[in-house]
């Protein structure tokens, strides 16, 4: 108990959120590519995988997230109509719908998970959502917090089967390039 | 809605309250409805009621009467020993848990709802055997052995011994010391098994009639051929309930939702307010892996489960890795009848069932969707309901 108040206060001090981000290979991965062609400046503190769908995202995938040590989740997926695959973002719109509400119910912070739309052309707009998100887990705090003793770090469990981002790489969904060693290291 | 009684002299002795439902059963396996009837038979003593998968008439009428320690549930039973009655017709006598896992199991494929005829039961709660003979011993101060028969009504735990003594304490009193029903009865809301065939029960039989038949209610086109049968047959009459009596029984039923409301709001508040996470987790720490829960779950039907899979759940821990609990609750919440039996398996005595249905609760308003009460309604999540143009 104690151990983990001190690891808590002691990260306080130099917390930074991390944030893991799910994004569409459609629309949102191209919209943050052309926010980066763009140089368009945004904090680091968010972390990119790229799925092909939306809808391929298990909510678990995310309560994972949670766990092992991601203050936010982001999932960018198309605007309803402009799916690839004609509707994975509007089972991803179902399931993140009950996610939040399971959430909520097992004690993390709704507000923790963040969903939205934004299409390949709309870089302003993930710029601009990313420091909207990076503020807003700036004022939720650490996961830790909610977590307390099952937050990562303060229960040495570590997996024999590598984490979700590697399984996820694993899995044939590749990890956006320059952040990948970072990823792998932070979840 | 009717009142019903048996024609048979042995079977309204044997049978509770009329037994119109012994004889409902015999006259559908007599007239080959149902290949048997799944009832639940009393064994030694009133406290060990065990399922019975019953074929003749002399079967079903040792069966006969209710038991209220007997906190089974007859879905999986049907789901894995009788191949989800896909090649034999079963009746069984249902409480309202046990129609709602039946539903929900069918809704899952694992069940052909067809060849399955539910005649379901009142039921205001169920104890375990061993908390009942302790109960008995503590409170009544009588040995549990001499009870021959138990009978909850009004409120009341009502016992009769050897000697013809009765004996009433009020559930109230006994739940607060801890005992009493199960803890997951004590919050259900569902008393009248509206979801089965036929809805039977002893609740709402007024004036002469009052513990000598039984209410019915049509509830099915199914139920409707049980009950033609018995009729043809010659097993029940049946004359109309008055109103008065169909009132009494919606105001019954009126007073135990209301107590399941008051149960449900002290039971899920230890978990309520700060810390709720850390405080969930305490009690899943206490788990050591068994996977019962998995087991007996209703709603737990996947061939292959998804906590087996290493990148989600981590293997060889003790306490099971927290994804093991969170990815039960996610996939099993939603749908959860509330019928108790992983609480009732738990090794380690973690209110599962509580956590489930508190997480159900909460979850319900966004999801809209009530577990286990037609087959019409669609499985949480498993169709959009914005369809694109």
């Amino acid at each position: 108990m104690s151990q983990a108040e001190d690891a808590t206060e002691m990260d306080e001090k130099q917390w930074e959120p991390s944030i893991l981000t799910f994004c569409c290979n459609w629309c949102s991965y191209a919209g943050a590519d052309g926010a980066g062609t763009a140089r368009m400046q945004y904090p680091p503190n968010a972390r990119v995988i790229r799925v092909m769908c939306t809808g391929r995202i298990n909510p678990l995938f995310i309560v994972k997230a949670f766990l092992s040590g991601a203050d936010m989740v982001m999932v960018l997926g198309c605007h309803f109509g402009d799916c690839h695959y004609l509707k994975g973002n509007y089972t991803c719109d179902m399931r993140m719908t009950y996610l939040k509400a399971y959430l909520q119910a097992i004690g993390i912070n709704p507000e923790r998970l963040y969903w939205d739309q934004i299409s390949a052309s709309e870089g302003i707009k993930f710029t601009e959502t990313m420091h909207k998100v990076v503020s807003k887990a700036d004022a939720l705090g650490p996961i830790a917090n909610e977590l307390g003793a099952h937050a990562k770090g303060a229960r040495q469990k570590e997996s024999t089967h590598g984490t979700l981002a590697c399984d996820l790489h694993e899995n044939d969904v590749k990890l956006h390039g320059s952040t990948q060693a970072i990823t792998a290291d932070i979840f | 809605m009717y009142y019903g009684r048996a024609t048979d002299k042995l079977v309204q002795e044997q049978g509770e309250c009329g037994g119109v439902i012994t004889a409902v059963l015999i006259a559908a396996v007599e007239q080959k409805l149902v290949d048997g009837a799944l009832v639940i038979k009393r064994g030694e003593s009133i406290y060990d009621g065990a399922p019975y998968f019953a074929t003749t008439k002399e079967e079903i009428t040792e069966a006969a009467g209710s038991l209220h320690c007997a906190p089974t549930l007859s879905a999986k039973l049907i789901k894995n020993d009788f191949n989800g009655a896909r090649d034999l017709r079963i009746a069984v006598t249902c409480k309202p848990c046990d129609a709602r896992a039946i539903i929900e199991l069918s809704k899952r494929n694992q069940i052909d709802l067809d060849n399955v005829y539910m005649i379901g039961v009142n039921c205001g709660g169920t104890m375990l055997p061993e908390r009942a003979r302790e109960m008995i011993r503590q409170f009544f101060e009588i040995d549990p052995d001499d009870v021959v028969k138990e009978e909850i009504d009004k409120g009341k735990l009502i016992i009769i011994t050897k000697d013809g003594q009765h004996k009433e304490l009020s559930i109230d009193d006994l739940e607060a010391e801890g005992y009493g029903r199960r803890t997951n009865c004590q919050r259900c809301e569902y008393n009248i098994p509206r979801m089965a065939d036929l809805a039977c029960g002893n609740w709402g039989v007024i004036g002469e009639d009052a513990g000598k038949a039984t209410f019915v209610e049509v509830r099915t086109e199914k139920g409707q051929k049980l009950l033609d049968t018995a009729i043809a047959a010659g097993a029940i009459t049946l004359k109309d309930a008055p109103p008065q009596g169909i009132a009494l029984r919606e105001k019954l039923d009126g007073i135990m939702v209301k107590m399941a409301r008051k149960a449900m709001a002290t039971q899920f508040a230890q978990f309520d307010g700060e810390h709720k996470f850390e405080r969930l987790f305490a009690q899943f720490d206490k788990c050591d892996g068994c996977r019962a829960c998995i087991d007996v779950c209703p709603i737990c039907s996947c061939v292959e489960c998804f906590t087996k899979q290493e990148f989600v759940v981590p293997k060889d821990t003790v306490p099971p890795d927290a994804m093991f609990h969170l990815t039960r609750l996610m996939h099993v919440s939603p749908s959860c009848v509330n019928c108790g039996q992983c609480e009732n398996v738990c090794p380690m005595k973690i209110p599962l069932a509580t956590i489930t249905h508190m997480v159900q609760s909460s979850v319900q308003g966004t999801l809209g969707y009530v577990p286990g009460q037609s087959m019409a309604d669609a499985i949480p999540l498993s169709k959009i309901a914005e369809v694109p143009a």
